[in-house]
C-alpha cells in the first residue's frame, strides 16, 4: 500500500469532478480542499465517484452530529439549564468529553413552561439526548430530551443506590422506598439486561 | 413498635436501630412515619441524626437534634443580610453554604420600572423557594397571591444575633412560654428567622440588650429557672 498523503489546511486535494467530497474537506470554485491538518483517505465505494476525506488520526474521531443520539452525565444544574458532559455517541464511547447543555424548554415536548430542572435531572445522571444544534464557538452543544425514548436511564438516589423507573416522571429507590421525581426513558425493551 | 416506643425520649445515636422488621409477623406492621433524623433501610428504621426520640401520636416519630449550622430548606423563613446586587438579582446571605439569590421582580408592587428601595447591608426576613443540595437557593418576598405577608426589608436599629435551630423551633411555637414570659416584661419587636438568626429591638439599647441576653441564655435553662430570672430581673429593673 502507498504511503498516505499528508496535507495542512487550505491545501487544494483535486476537482470535484474526480472524487466527492468527504470529512474534514470542503469545496470552493468546483475544487475540494483539506480543512483538517492529517491524511488523505481516498474510499472506493462503489459508485460513480470516490469519496475523499481527511483524517486526523489512524481511527476517525466520531463527533456528534445534529439529530445524534448520544449518552451524556449531568454535571451542575440550574433552574433554567443543566450541563452535561456527553459521554457516548451511539454505541462508541468518546476520548475527550464534550460539554452540552439541556435547556429547561428543551427537556419536555408537554407543559414546556412548567418544568422544574430539579424534577427532571440531578447531577450525577447518565441521560440519553439528542443533539439540535452544534453551537457556536464560545457555547456547548445544544440537547434536546423531548421524546418518550429520551431523558434519565440511570439515577442513584439520595441514600447511593441505584433507582429503578416506576413511570415517565418517578424513580424509586430499591432501598428507602423514597420516589424522587426525574424524566425517565422509555428503553426499548430489547435493550434492557435481563 | 414496642422497641420504639419504649425508647421515646431517650438519646438516640446516629446508626441505632429502631425496629427490626423481621421480628414482627406480617399481620402486625402498623405504618410508622419518619420524621427527621430517621431514615427506612429496607425493613428496619435507623437514626441518622443525635437526639432525643420524640413521638406525636398515631403514629409519628422524630429525633430533636440539636445544631446551628443551617441546611436551606424549602418553604422556611429566614433572614438574610443583603451582600451584592448582580444584575437583575441581590446576593443574600442566609447563613447556609451558598448565597441565596433574591430577584428585583420578587417584591410586592415591584416591576421592572419601579425597583424596591434595597440596599446593601439591609435585612430581609424571606421565604426559601429553591433550596436543594445541587443549585443554589432562592428567595421570594411575596407569597403565592403576590402579597408581602409581613415579609420584605425591615431593621433600623434593633440587634441581630445568632442562636441554635432548636431555640427558634421552641420559639415558634404557637403558644411559646418563652414569648409569653418576656411580653410580660417589656415591649419589643422581634423578627425570628428559621436560619438561626433572630433580630429584636425595645425602646432603649439596654432593654434590647437585655432582651437578647435573655433569649439567647433561655435555651438551657429549664421554665422554673426561665420564670426566677425574669423575677429577679423585673424587681432590679422596673
Amino acid at each position: 500500500m502507498s504511503p498516505w498523503k499528508v496535507c495542512v489546511p487550505g491545501e487544494r486535494l483535486c476537482s470535484t469532478e474526480v472524487c466527492k467530497a468527504g470529512s474534514g474537506t470542503y469545496i470552493r470554485h468546483s475544487f475540494i480542499f483539506a480543512s483538517l491538518a492529517g491524511y488523505v483517505v481516498k474510499k472506493n465505494e462503489g459508485e460513480e465517484l470516490p469519496v475523499i476525506s481527511v483524517a486526523r488520526e489512524t481511527e476517525a474521531q466520531l463527533l456528534p452530529d445534529v439529530n445524534a443520539i448520544v449518552t451524556c452525565k449531568v454535571t451542575s444544574i440550574n433552574p433554567r439549564f443543566a450541563k452535561v458532559h456527553i459521554l457516548y455517541v451511539g454505541s462508541t464511547p468518546l476520548k475527550n468529553k464534550f460539554r452540552g447543555t439541556i435547556r429547561k424548554e428543551d427537556v419536555r415536548a408537554t407543559e414546556k413552561d412548567k418544568v422544574e430542572i430539579y424534577k427532571c435531572f440531578r447531577p450525577g445522571d447518565i441521560v440519553l439526548a439528542k443533539v439540535i444544534s452544534l453551537g457556536d464557538v464560545q457555547s456547548n452543544y445544544l440537547l434536546t430530551t423531548a421524546e418518550n425514548e429520551l431523558g434519565v436511564v440511570v439515577a442513584h438516589s439520595e441514600a447511593g443506590v441505584q433507582m429503578v423507573p416506576i413511570s415517565w416522571c418517578e424513580m424509586q429507590c430499591p432501598r428507602t422506598h423514597a420516589k424522587e421525581f426525574r424524566k425517565v426513558a422509555r428503553v426499548q425493551p430489547e435493550y434492557l439486561m435481563p | 413498635m414496642s422497641s420504639t416506643k419504649e425508647r421515646v425520649g431517650c438519646v438516640v445515636l446516629p446508626g441505632d436501630v429502631l425496629t427490626c422488621g423481621s421480628e414482627l409477623p406480617e399481620g402486625k406492621r402498623d405504618k410508622l412515619i419518619c420524621g427527621p433524623g430517621l431514615r427506612r433501610d429496607v425493613d428496619d428504621v435507623v437514626v441518622c441524626k443525635s437526639g432525643i426520640l420524640r413521638h406525636k401520636e398515631p403514629n409519628l416519630y422524630w429525633v430533636d437534634s440539636q445544631q446551628t449550622r443551617y441546611v436551606p430548606a424549602k418553604g422556611e423563613g429566614v433572614i438574610g443580610i443583603v451582600t451584592a446586587k448582580s444584575g437583575d438579582v441581590f446576593k443574600v446571605d442566609i447563613g447556609g453554604s451558598e448565597l441565596a439569590t433574591l430577584s428585583y421582580l420578587a417584591f410586592e408592587g415591584a416591576t421592572k420600572r419601579n425597583r424596591p428601595n434595597v440596599q446593601v447591608g439591609d435585612l430581609v426576613y424571606s421565604q426559601l423557594i429553591i433550596a436543594n443540595k445541587d443549585m443554589e437557593p432562592e428567595l421570594v418576598c411575596i407569597d403565592s397571591c403576590g402579597r408581602a405577608n409581613g415579609m420584605g426589608v425591615f431593621g433600623a436599629g434593633g440587634l441581630l444575633f445568632k442562636v441554635s435551630l432548636g431555640l427558634v423551633r421552641k420559639l415558634l411555637l404557637p403558644q411559646s412560654e418563652v414569648i409569653q414570659d418576656l411580653d410580660s416584661m417589656f415591649p419589643f419587636e422581634m423578627v425570628v428567622g428559621m436560619n438561626g438568626r433572630i433580630w429584636v429591638k425595645s425602646r432603649s439599647t439596654q432593654q434590647t440588650l437585655i432582651v437578647a441576653n435573655l433569649l439567647e441564655s433561655c435555651e438551657h435553662m429549664t421554665t422554673a429557672q426561665r420564670r426566677d430570672v425574669l423575677r429577679r430581673l423585673s424587681q432590679n429593673c422596673l
